[in-house]
């Protein structure tokens, strides 16, 4: 099998398939206690669970105290969102749904932040927004003074209510997305979010790193965010346990109540497995410098591969951006015009190769690709979307195979298809 | 190919999908019909042409194209099969669950959504039929 779906999951790497044999057995052996219990097979666990913490965190270069286990990139999106409940949330149109929906249900208002065509926010939105809730701060300072004068004159009590500025907002921004691999402009974002906070104004900066891990440097020294989503599959950790890295000073709501664990963040039994499964994924990812390493090797391939494509298709629209800055180095999705996602996908998995496609069908939904959607506005072109995601095994040759045998499938999928000039004209003037 | 792929459609569905009957290869023009009639709209993912020949009321010959997804082309295959020799009365009573039957099934968000084929085939039979009204009058 030739693996482009390294976005969707990552293989287990080895050792951290070795580091979870060691626990299965350790627990088989009843060796492995609860790490909450004050016993020794429970200290046992404890030091595990803390060994992987402080794994993800030397990864991530932030405190080991800041950093939740959660079940999953979609388990930290929805806590972030839900720290939030009825407050202003401002998250871009392209993040992903553990974003949107809740952010649609529980922000008070949710405030959808558009993108260009390359997929990149519009930060004057963001920064529109911004103001007006420092102008309703500030216009709720200038009538509370008022109020005290008049009362101070009159001798009499407050009866006059204030326009009520938010208690905190929300931002919620992707460092890259999921479908495309457009890198969004988050340090423009932390300035913003710096300049009006130092006003006054409550305002919070969440991003998703789940796909952007291991693959782009992310040191939270120096990237001011005040919660980053991590998720552990997507670095060949295991399936099921992420991370939420919350600052001390960020507001935090748990969305699991019931339990000490995770200083009371988050409740339920530490899962101990596949927590040090994904702390050996962090250790490796920060001893290889795996960003580097996806520079080196995987970019060059992915332009090669776009290159390629360009060449072979004339229709074909490129909804990555092609500069290096703007993308990360292992993502290329493009749209090959009048030929459907997911037959593509189907015909490339009998060819041995996995890929997938922002096409409705796939998934199951009415409703195209939304990220597609909104970078294009067009219901055919995220039909027609094919991503290739890369890993650091992938080689030159899978590539070349790769280029090999897609062009029969698109003309297969050409001919048989209705999106061509003479049909739809047909259509137009029957 | 010989290895057993498992795909979330029946082996009947991957058998249409993979070798549809009937199609329309390369122009469209070049298969005279009596009557077509085109459904589906890109904007939903699934888009059908049908194109028929009828000889003593019956469809004696079928042609299609399909834009969308592997049920949406295994379905218009399977809707060519069902209609090939039928009265056109008979054919006008071709229903998507018979289409649906006739593959071994289909995943329940399919359905709805890319079984579009017999529509075509109903526009392609009225196409006839106003032609043959307007030959008439």
């Amino acid at each position: 099998m030739i693996y482009l779906d390294y976005s969707a999951t990552s293989p287990l790497l080895p050792s951290v398939a070795e580091k979870m044999k060691e626990i299965i057995d350790a627990s088989v052996e009843g060796r492995l206690g609860n790490p909450s219990s004050l016993h020794s097979a429970g200290v046992f666990s404890k030091n595990l669970l803390e060994t992987a913490r402080e794994q993800v965190a030397s990864l991530l270069n932030c405190s080991p105290e800041e950093i939740i286990f959660t079940s999953g990139g979609s388990e930290s999106n929805n806590t972030v969102i839900r720290s939030f409940e009825n407050s202003p949330i401002l998250a871009s149109e392209i993040e992903h749904p553990s974003v949107l929906e809740p952010a649609k249900r529980f922000g008070g208002p949710f405030l959808a932040i558009p993108v260009d065509n390359l997929g990149r926010i519009n930060i004057d939105f963001v920064e529109k927004h911004l103001k007006t809730y420092l102008h309703s701060k500030t216009e709720q300072n200038r009538q509370k003074t008022e109020q005290t004068q008049k009362n101070l004159k009159n001798h009499k009590k407050n009866t006059q209510n204030p326009v009520e500025p938010p208690k905190k907002i929300l931002i919620s921004v992707m460092l890259a997305n999921n479908e495309t691999g457009v890198l969004e402009p988050i340090s423009e974002l932390t300035n913003l979010v710096e300049k009006y906070r130092n006003q006054g104004l409550p305002v919070f900066l969440h991003a998703d790193a789940t796909q952007a891990l291991g693959k782009i440097d992310i040191n939270l020294q120096e990237l001011k965010v005040d919660y980053l989503t991590c998720s552990s599959h997507k670095i060949g950790g295991p399936v099921g346990i992420g991370a939420l890295f919350a600052r001390n000073s960020a507001p935090f709501s748990p969305l699991i109540f019931g339990g000490a664990q995770e200083k009371k963040r988050r409740a339920g039994t530490s899962n101990i497995l596949l927590a040090s499964g994904f702390g050996e994924a962090a250790r490796i990812a920060k001893e290889k410098n795996t960003p580097l390493l996806f520079e080196a090797s995987v970019r060059p391939l992915k332009s090669y591969l776009e290159s390629e494509l360009k060449k072979l298709h004339k229709n074909l629209r490129v909804l990555t951006p092609s500069s290096p800055e703007l993308s990360l180095p292992n993502i290329l999705n493009v749209s090959i015009s009048s030929v459907e996602g997911e037959s593509t996908q189907l015909y490339l998995d009998l060819e041995k190769i996995a890929v997938s496609t922002g096409s409705a069908c796939a998934s199951g939904d009415i409703a195209p690709s939304h990220v597609i959607m909104a970078i294009t506005s067009d219901p055919e072109i995220a039909h027609d979307s094919v991503r290739f995601s890369l890993g650091l095994d992938t080689k030159k040759s899978d590539i070349e195979t790769l280029l090999e045998k897609l062009p029969p499938i698109i003309s297969r999928l050409e001919d048989l298809s209705t999106l061509k000039p003479t049909i739809q004209k047909k259509l137009k003037n029957p | 190919m010989s290895e057993k792929i498992d795909w979330a459609y029946t082996e009947i569905v991957k058998d249409h999908f993979l070798n549809p009957r009937n199609y329309i290869m390369g122009d469209e023009e070049n298969f005279k019909a009596d009557g077509e009639g085109i459904v589906g709209n890109p904007i939903c993912g699934d888009q059908m042409l049908v194109k028929i020949k009828v000889k003593d009321g019956k469809i004696s010959d079928i042609g299609w194209k399909t834009y969308g997804c592997a049920s949406a082309i295994a379905s218009t295959s399977a809707l060519s099969e069902l209609a090939k020799g039928r009265t056109l009365s008979d054919a006008e009573k071709i229903s998507a669950e018979e289409i649906c039957d006739f593959l071994g099934g289909l995943p329940k968000q399919k359905f709805h959504c890319s079984v579009l084929g017999h529509q075509a085939l109903k526009k392609a039979i009225e196409n006839y039929k106003s032609k043959i009204t307007e030959k008439k009058s």
